[in-house]
């Protein structure tokens, strides 16, 4: 196998990073042959894995990205910049009778469906996420105050997120120096101090980071983390006994068997548990799986549809492997196949469609309705399993 | 240490690396599975694994070898983890005494999740970082023949018994393996609670990649 050099990229601005082109490290003629693996740096600066042909599709989604931001802008041109705030749900109920919100929600939710152009999606996610109404609740001073508080603390949460900065996206050119570190450890500090109940859940040291990405500035990414694990995702996701990803799990269970039957049964025969893919899946919302303008692509409909958006993509990464894990003959081909595909699924666009033209329509109370359903069990669980590892406690101290 | 993709082999163990955040649980994986270590690597959420064939007591076995994430929080997540393993390698850090404190927390897990016969052993890690040793060879050791593990020391960065404690494990998994197939006179995959880790025979025909690639 040959592989470019990717050590010798300087560290650039943040900002340059945005824009860079994918440009393949120093590629050997050789390389270019099918199947030779190259190394690459995404549109996020990520330095990735992946053949020629991978490459291609890269350079087709940045030039996809390009033509939308060419769509977002004559929007802006025509209806005046914010005109998608006016389509906000709770605005579109309040003003139903205004034809022209109810056009532009449709507009919305279409538009974001084919992506958020890379320099619109700071804005766009800040205020259709809800980030902008939570900061306004608060004095502007609230997230300087909140880090100047907690800058010499020492807790099990500092203490784990201190061990991750440097396990969190290691080789990127910004989130891995010095600044980056400094940056996403205050997040994640500052968000540990918030909401006691969470603390620091590993998984959301690359939620956090790839937030930073995007939003460029910290303190908005702060805020997006805070709308993202209050709001918009279902509650308890990342509490202390991960209640939440448990329910998640269960609910995502019985989709797949109702979605996919033959996969589901296949898989139940081989012993596989989809938890064996889907916890990294629902706690890093697909962050540390999928491809950076894959998972943002998820993550613009996660932030205006809400959480449901993580089941039907979740569901269609089995899909799209359906032939391949109705031959795999053991757990760990299962896992294989779904892991490898994951991290080279470059088009979102091929992903998404399958997500929801091929899936049908989840809705987030449908979703609701059933993760309500699964609680008892969860907790009963939980609760048992608790009671077993404190009886073999006291067996032992006999 | 590329392997031909229909490779043979004769079992495959399941392995699960366990133990506390950071104690070098992936990197243990690394070394035995692809000799290499790497100080930059991502933090485990989910499920990793990685496999290696080996000759243990003149047989061909195919060692899968599981890696997750060790933040308390995650324990009650894993019971699919668990499934099928045929051995447990327990990992804290020599460095670290809280993580050899929790040892006996993660036995516990052990005995809820894992089959009740299944092997386990006892791995003090980072021994490289010898003027920040802070857990002594002997309490690990009178912990361990206490509670029936083996015990070694191992660093994954200098290469240091990675080999001899994987091979140690196999071998006591093999030798229960073939023992319990003998007395009981079923075939060995039958055996085993979990039959469908024991694979016996050339079954793999279709993969492509071990995971060495996509871990």
């Amino acid at each position: 196998m040959m592989y470019g050099s990717s050590g010798t990229q300087s560290k650039r601005d943040l900002a340059y990073e945005h824009q860079a082109q994918i440009s393949i490290l120093r590629p050997s003629i050789r390389a270019r042959r099918a199947n030779m693996t190259v190394k690459f740096q995404d549109l996020y600066g990520f330095v990735v894995e992946g053949n020629v042909d991978d490459v291609n599709v890269l350079n087709e989604v940045r030039e996809k990205a390009r033509q939308q931001g060419r769509v977002w802008w004559a929007l802006e041109a025509n209806k005046g910049a914010n005109w998608y705030l006016a389509t906000h749900a709770s605005s579109v109920l309040k003003s139903s009778l205004k034809f022209s919100a109810l056009v532009n929600a449709v507009t919305l939710k279409r538009l974001i469906k084919k992506g958020i152009p890379l320099n619109l999606r700071p804005k766009v996610w800040f205020s259709l996420s809800g980030a902008a109404k939570k900061k306004s609740t608060v004095p502007d001073s609230y997230y300087n105050d909140l880090i100047s508080a907690v800058v010499d603390k020492d807790t099990a949460a500092t203490k784990q997120i201190d061990h991750d900065l440097p396990r969190t996206f290691p080789g990127h050119p910004w989130l891995d120096t010095p600044e980056g570190h400094a940056a996403l450890r205050r997040v994640l500090v500052a968000y540990s101090f918030r909401d006691s109940d969470v603390g620091y859940c590993q998984g959301l040291n690359y939620v956090a980071a790839l937030l930073l990405l995007v939003m460029k500035t910290e303190e908005d990414a702060f805020w997006m983390l805070a709308v993202l694990l209050e709001n918009v995702l279902f509650n308890d996701c990342y509490t202390n006994n991960l209640s939440g990803c448990h329910v998640d799990q269960r609910v995502f269970r019985d989709i797949l068997t109702k979605k996919c039957p033959r996969i589901a049964a296949h898989l139940e025969a081989l012993e596989f548990d989809v938890s064996l893919v889907c916890t990294e899946w629902f706690i890093c919302l697909f962050s540390k799986s999928l491809p950076s303008e894959t998972t943002l692509r998820v993550w613009d409909i996660l932030f205006y549809e809400g959480a449901n958006v993580l089941f039907n993509v979740a569901l269609a990464i089995f899909k799209m492997n359906e032939e391949e894990l109705l031959m795999a003959h053991q757990v760990g081909d299962v896992i294989n196949i779904i892991q490898r595909t994951t991290h080279r699924l470059f088009d979102p666009d091929e992903l998404l469609m399958v997500a929801f033209d091929k899936i049908g329509l989840m809705t987030t109370t449908t979703l609701s309705k059933q993760r309500k359903k699964q609680e008892p069990a969860v907790m009963a669980e939980l609760d048992q399993r608790l009671r077993r590892l404190n009886s073999v406690n006291v067996d032992e101290q006999e | 240490m590329a392997r031909r993709p229909d490779e043979e082999y004769d079992y495959l163990f399941k392995i699960v690396l366990i133990g506390d955040s950071g104690v070098g649980k992936s990197n243990l994986l690394s070394r035995f599975t692809r000799n290499e270590f790497c100080l930059e690597s991502k933090s485990t959420i989910g499920v990793e694994f990685a496999t290696r064939t080996l000759q243990v007591e003149g047989r061909t076995v195919k060692a899968q070898i599981w890696d997750t994430a060790g933040q308390e929080r995650y324990r009650a997540i894993t019971s699919a983890y668990y499934r099928g393993a045929l051995g447990a390698i327990l990992v804290y850090d020599v460095t670290k005494p809280t993580t050899f404190e929790n040892v006996s927390r993660w036995l516990k897990e052990l005995r809820d999740h894992a089959d009740s016969n299944i092997v386990i052993m006892l791995i003090g890690n980072k021994t490289d970082l010898k003027h920040l040793r802070a857990v002594a060879t002997e309490d690990a050791q009178g912990f361990a023949e206490k509670e029936g593990l083996s015990f070694i020391e191992t660093s994954a960065l200098e290469a240091t018994n990675v080999e001899k404690a994987f091979q140690t494990i196999l071998s006591e998994i093999y030798r229960i393996i073939s023992k319990k197939s003998l007395s009981s006179d079923d075939p060995a995959p039958t055996s085993i609670k979990e039959g469908k880790t024991l694979v016996v025979g050339p079954q793999e025909t279709n993969t492509k990649k071990t995971c060495c690639s996509t871990s």
